[in-house]
């Protein structure tokens, strides 16, 4: 009797134990938990496949560069989903992950030469969801000049750059215009008053809206876009501000990135880049528990919906109807393969406005 | 030429200049604070750990109450509670200064990073909570040029320059400052004449507790209204840069946070001028031009520096 009563209590905790021990720790870069950016929309991600699977994850905040490779590999000790968020954390993830082949790794943002068969890597095509943005700064700004405010120019960055040019010269070309673009970058990402110095410099050359692409830099772009505008309409209030937009066709904006950073600002977040980096990482989760996990590079752009346009929610009364309409369009283009947007310097310098006729 | 033209281009934009102040005005609260510390004898690398405290408990209270003057309040008695515990370690336990000041410093990172999640429910940073906003001086922002420049800014800002003007003024033309002086230059001294050492210490050190306390609430709610850990990134080290550039004195510690200021300025116009064709991957090396003006005026432009003879020994009476 006492063996028949051993061996069902085995068999029920080799049934509940791998699902109570299934684990997921975040390593976050250094920008941190709260960044309202790569970080916050991972650990979103995290948190509704944890949610919906029952469970356990658990973040370790990086401080310093130095501290990526100790803390990846104390999760790796911990966690059967290691995740490592970050551009910046490519070569420690390519170090800790072959040591531990029995952990599953998702790495955000990053690229790596090889793929072990315990890593599955995304990254997102940033420039097509900057270029929606930068076709709406083009088609928005009344002073001809807009900005762009860069974290440190790592790819991911970059690429956003890359897109945001590649849509405000569309719009001018396609509407002829001619738009000045302002470019600086903070050299770090966590430092915002960094970021609200450089914003404000380039609304004191004259730009009137500024895309940010600095992780939490960003958010000092915002509170510097918010502090202009409210100065300009004498109101900070939603319905004030764009009241004033309405009588004057004056503004001061920013466009948020990575994550729907409209709400930080209502009014004067224009709207935002989004990388559904939260999608990333939730089916990240969700292979490693359902043992679907296939390694390698996973690229994400409009038309795997792993990159968008806010749904602007405060501000879409304030772009034309034609322009959206024309984006709708760009972005089917997109989808279909039809108009490629630049991912390098090189494509960037070389591209040229192709010849689109609207069907309106 | 190109180059000239865009340097010519800041340099008439009023806009350079406020920025300027703006980005001094972190520099200018703490290094005021490193001059209050250091001629009393008393070093205080804990400046950038005060900072942060003080950015912190603004925001803090701005959240829970509303209101940022509050904010400012109470970041300045948590500014003199942090400086009571240097006070305390240094002068009264003759403790080794860099020690406490960077016990100081760990404790701030630690106790911010770790009341963000009781406090705000996440870690990291908080939302844009709310700040002091710019006022207009009526009169002075009529004027053309100088009304932009200085005409609307954050009332810390000008609150800074008052604090310059106050400390110079108290240093040099009182009796407490004389004695203030002579506590850091020769303690023994000072004692044998019947001023009290450690209580001029004590109001040297707690004064920079107010004013670096000032420097962090000027950055959280003065500029971003919201703060984010380590948000202070190294501002209070810089300003005891700008302390020793200075010479310890209030005004040359205002004209080197200045420099700084303007390097920074510099560097953010540089990189977004529309006539300059710099290329993405060497834009960051503008960055560090505010270190390269550091360089350059301390090796060449400034003649030496003296700090005060007894600054960062304890004074142990006979």
């Amino acid at each position: 009797m006492s063996m028949r009563r051993f061996l069902w209590v085995a068999v029920l905790l080799l049934l509940v134990l791998p699902v109570f021990g299934f684990k997921v720790i975040m390593v976050t870069d250094t920008g941190g938990l709260g960044d309202k950016s790569f970080n916050d929309g991972t650990w979103a991600g995290i948190q509704r496949a944890a949610e919906e699977l029952g469970i356990e994850s658990e973040f370790i905040q990086s401080y310093e560069q130095a501290d990526y490779i100790p803390n990846l590999t104390k999760a790796a000790q911990e966690a059967d989903v290691v995740f490592a968020v970050g551009f910046m954390m490519t070569d420690a993830l390519a170090k800790v992950a072959p040591q531990f082949p029995d952990t599953y790794f998702v790495g955000i943002d990053i690229v790596l030469d090889n793929y072990p068969p315990n890593v599955i890597t995304f990254v997102f095509k940033e420039q097509e969801s900057a270029f929606t943005v930068g076709y709406i700064a083009a088609a928005m700004t009344k002073t001809n000049i807009v900005g762009f405010v860069g974290g440190i120019p790592i790819p991911p960055v970059e690429r956003f750059r890359y897109g945001f040019e590649t849509g405000v010269k569309l719009y001018a070309d396609l509407h002829g215009k001619n738009i000045t673009i302002l470019r600086g970058y903070t050299n770090v990402f966590d430092d915002p008053k960094k970021g609200k110095d450089l914003a404000v410099s380039q609304f004191a050359q004259g730009a009137d809206i500024i895309f940010a692409a600095a992780g939490a830099c960003g958010n000092g772009v915002i509170e510097a876009a918010k502090e202009y505008f409210t100065s300009l309409a004498g109101t900070s209030d939603l319905a004030g501000l764009i009241d004033y937009y309405y009588k004057t066709g004056q503004a001061f904006f920013a466009i948020g990135v990575d994550v729907d950073q409209d709400y930080m600002a209502p009014g004067a977040v224009l709207c935002s880049s989004m990388k559904r980096i939260d999608n990333a990482a939730y089916y990240g989760v969700v292979w490693a528990f359902e043992g679907t996990f296939e390694s390698g590079l996973k690229v994400l752009g409009l038309k795997e919906d792993g990159v968008g346009l806010s749904p602007m929610k405060y501000t879409k009364g304030l772009v034309p109807n034609r322009v959206l309409a024309e984006l709708e369009y760009l972005s089917t283009l997109v989808k279909k393969g039809e108009l490629v947007i630049p991912d390098t310097q090189e494509a960037l310098d070389a591209f040229t406005t192709p010849p689109i006729e609207f069907p309106f | 030429m190109r180059w000239i033209q865009a340097i010519f281009d800041i340099l008439t934009n009023p806009q350079f200049y406020k920025i300027t102040l703006t980005a001094s005005t972190p520099f200018i609260f703490a290094s005021l604070g490193g001059v209050f510390s250091e001629i009393t004898g008393v070093v205080n690398i804990a400046l950038e750990g005060i900072m942060l405290m003080g950015a912190f408990t603004s925001i803090v209270f701005t959240f829970y109450f509303g209101s940022p003057w509050l904010g400012v309040l109470m970041a300045i008695i948590v500014g003199l509670g942090m400086a009571w515990l240097h006070a305390w370690a240094s002068i009264k336990w003759y403790g080794n200064q860099i020690v406490t000041g960077t016990a100081l410093i760990l404790l701030a990172q630690g106790v911010t990073g770790f009341l963000m999640e009781p406090i705000f429910g996440r870690p990291g940073q908080t939302d844009l909570i709310g700040k002091i906003e710019e006022i207009r001086v009526p009169g002075i922002s009529e004027i053309p040029f100088i009304g932009k420049v200085i005409g609307e800014l954050n009332p810390l800002v000008y609150i800074a320059f008052g604090a310059v003007v106050f400390s110079w003024f108290l240093i040099y033309k009182t009796v407490l400052g004389l004695r203030m002086r002579s506590v850091g230059e020769n303690p023994e001294a000072a004692d044998t004449l019947g001023v009290n050492v450690y209580g001029i210490r004590y109001f040297g050190v707690l004064m920079s507790g107010v004013l670096a306390s000032l420097g962090g609430a000027f950055l959280s709610v003065g500029e971003l209204g919201q703060f984010k850990e380590l948000m202070t990134g190294g501002r209070g080290f810089i300003a005891l840069a700008a302390m020793i550039l200075g010479n310890w004195n209030p005004v040359g510690a205002m004209l080197a946070s200045l420099l700084f200021g303007a390097a920074e300025a510099m560097n953010n116009q540089l990189q977004s001028s529309p006539i300059l064709h710099v290329s993405a991957s060497t834009k960051p090396l503008f960055n560090m031009l505010p270190f390269i003006v550091t360089l350059v005026v301390v090796s060449g432009f400034i003649g030496r520096t003296r700090p005060p003879a007894a600054d960062g020994i304890p004074y142990i009476k006979e």
